[in-house]
Formats: C-alpha cells, structure tokens, sequence
C-alpha cells in the first residue's frame, strides 16, 4: 500500500528507490507465476536491469508499477516458452512447494475450525491459480495479489480492458468450481 | 425480487463487469452481497497469504545497492585485468626456468657430441698407421704359427 501511495510521486531519476520501493511485489508477481525462487530471483534481476536501461523510454505519464509489471509479464512469458525446452534446468530448479502458501495465513481472531477450513481455501485457491492458462493465471494475480485494477492490468499485459475482463471472469470461474462454488 | 446471482453472474461480479442490473441487484439482495463479501474475503486471505509466503524467501528484499550492467562491466574489467596481470606474472615466471631447463639440455647434448669426438680422434690418434693402410699392413704383417704350417 505504502508503494501505491509513493509511486504518484517517483519516477525514474532516482533508480535505488524504484528499486527498494518495487522490488518485493515483482519478485512476488514473478515467484508466484513460475513457482521457481531461482527463476524468481533471476528473472527480478533481469526486470530492473531492462528497465534501467529503458529507462529513458519511460513515459511519465505512465505508472512506474505498472511499467515494471509490463516487463516482468513478458520475462514470465517467455520463461516459460524457453522452460519447455529446458528439461535439466527444470530437474535442478529448486521448485516451491504450493502447499507452502496455505501455512502463511495470517494470525486471525476466528476459532481453530474456521482457521483450517480458510487454510483449506487458501490452498484450493492456490492450486486452482496454478492450474490456470498463463494469460489467465497473469490476470488473476495481478487483479488479487497485487491489487491492480482492470486498467492497470491491461496496461501491463497489453491486452485490452475487455479481454481483461473477460480473462478475469474465466479464472474466477474456474477457481470457484474448484472451490466448489455453485452460487 | 429477482433470483439470486448464478455462477457466472457472481463471477463476473468479481472480474469488475457487472451489469447495471447486477449492481442493483447486490445492493438489495443481502443473500448474494454475503456470497461476493465471502469470495471477497477469502481472496483477500490469499493475498495476504501469498505476501507472507513470498516474502520468506531470500530474494524477496530489494538489495541495498543497485548495481546496474555499467557497473557489473567494471568489475568484470578490473576482474579482467587481475587476470591478465596474473597470466602475465605466471610468464615471466615460468619462462625463464623453462630457458634454463631447455638450455642445460642443450649444454648436456654438446657435452655428450663432444665426448664421442674426442673418442674419436683418440681412435685414430692410437692407430699404428693411417686407417686407409690398413689392409696393406694386414698383408705384410709375418705370422710365424701361419707359416709353419
């Protein structure tokens, strides 16, 4: 929240606090798209050193964010065409643990039943997001991870407001089924 | 009053493209608002969790100085030039015992040709006469034991 409100105000002169100030949620964007923490971490690398030197393309009218996720969005992209073809890397790739993220639940005042059936959620929402289209899964944490709006998103994949939308709406549908939503 | 929201409808509620019905529809209905408050929340809770989790690893805290290409090359050049330093430190090491090995081999070699020259001229020095009469002294030379017999 505290990057939402300072982004309004940075831009891209002072680059050591584009960095610090944007650095957790593309590794958090990039981690939760490969699910690879080495690839996580090269490929976070790999987005601010594209993005210094593109620097002097930024637009400022632009959101800085939303910039960044543009090209994280395209390294993820094609992380995953060269992945295909990359069968050792991916014996030696140090794959997360989906099951890590339902452990991760915050501290909430609800009984230990509730707090197990919410982790429960968590984990089915966790897998059904992995199990999405990359364009899909992309939308989907963009819109519930890192809070971005339809335009915003748009913005960052290049996709249109409605293909957005209409992206949106499929992973939602395709996460409630597994949850088991029939409302 | 209508009929609850389907599937697709609470969905498409969620996706932000809610029809203007729709939208009136939440705001009457506190059986379907309840439904969106509850997808709402949970995804919330996956937000919040996905946070938590990212943020354990190790890669997930912004480095304390951004060291872009341009620097990176610097240290790769300085790196560079330790390197040709050494390789350079190595050869004019190495070259000077390699000299000194190649030439006691060689002073060994002109010791040994002329060791055989000097057996040599000591040969012929030691002959009674020069090797081209040879076979004349070989016929000249008195045998008595031949003879007697």
């Amino acid at each position: 929240m505290q990057a939402a409100v300072e982004s309004s105000r940075v831009g891209l002169e002072d680059f050591d606090e584009v960095v610090r100030l944007y650095w957790q949620c593309v590794h958090r964007f990039i981690l939760a798209s490969t699910r690879d923490a080495d690839a996580a971490q090269t490929l976070t690398q790999d987005c601010f050193l594209r993005a210094y030197f593109a620097r002097g393309a930024f637009r400022c009218q632009a959101n800085v964010k939303t910039w960044l996720m543009h090209i994280a969005v395209n390294l993820v992209r094609d992380f995953g065409r060269n992945r295909r073809l990359q069968f050792w890397k991916r014996l030696n790739a140090s794959a997360t643990n989906p099951g890590d993220v339902g452990d991760h639940l915050p501290a909430a005042a609800v009984s230990p039943e509730d707090q197990a059936l919410l982790k429960e959620q968590v984990q089915i929402v966790w897998q059904a997001s992995q199990s999405l289209p990359r364009r899909q899964r992309t939308v989907f944490l963009l819109r519930f991870v890192e809070e971005m709006d339809i335009l915003e998103i748009a913005a960052a994949t290049g996709m249109k407001e409605g293909t957005v939308k209409t992206h949106l709406f499929r992973a939602l549908q395709a996460v409630r089924k597994r949850l088991g939503g029939s409302k | 009053m209508k009929a609850h929201f389907s599937s697709e409808q609470i969905s498409r509620w969620m996706a932000g493209d809610p029809t203007p019905d729709e939208v009136q529809h939440i705001r009457e209905c506190a059986q379907c608002a309840a439904e969106a408050a509850r997808l709402d929340s949970l995804l919330a809770e996956f937000r919040s969790s996905v946070v938590a989790w990212s943020a354990i690893h190790k890669a997930a805290e912004a480095p304390e100085r951004w060291k872009p290409l341009q620097q990176r090359g610097r240290v790769v050049r300085g790196a560079l030039r330790w390197t040709m330093a050494a390789a350079a430190l190595t050869i004019a090491v190495t070259l000077p015992i390699c000299k000194n090995v190649n030439d006691r081999r060689h002073e060994a070699e002109e010791f040994r040709a002329d060791a055989r020259l000097w057996e040599e001229v000591n040969d012929q020095i030691s002959r009674p006469v020069p090797s081209s009469l040879e076979p004349l002294m070989r016929l000249v030379a008195w045998e008595p034991d031949a003879s007697q017999k």
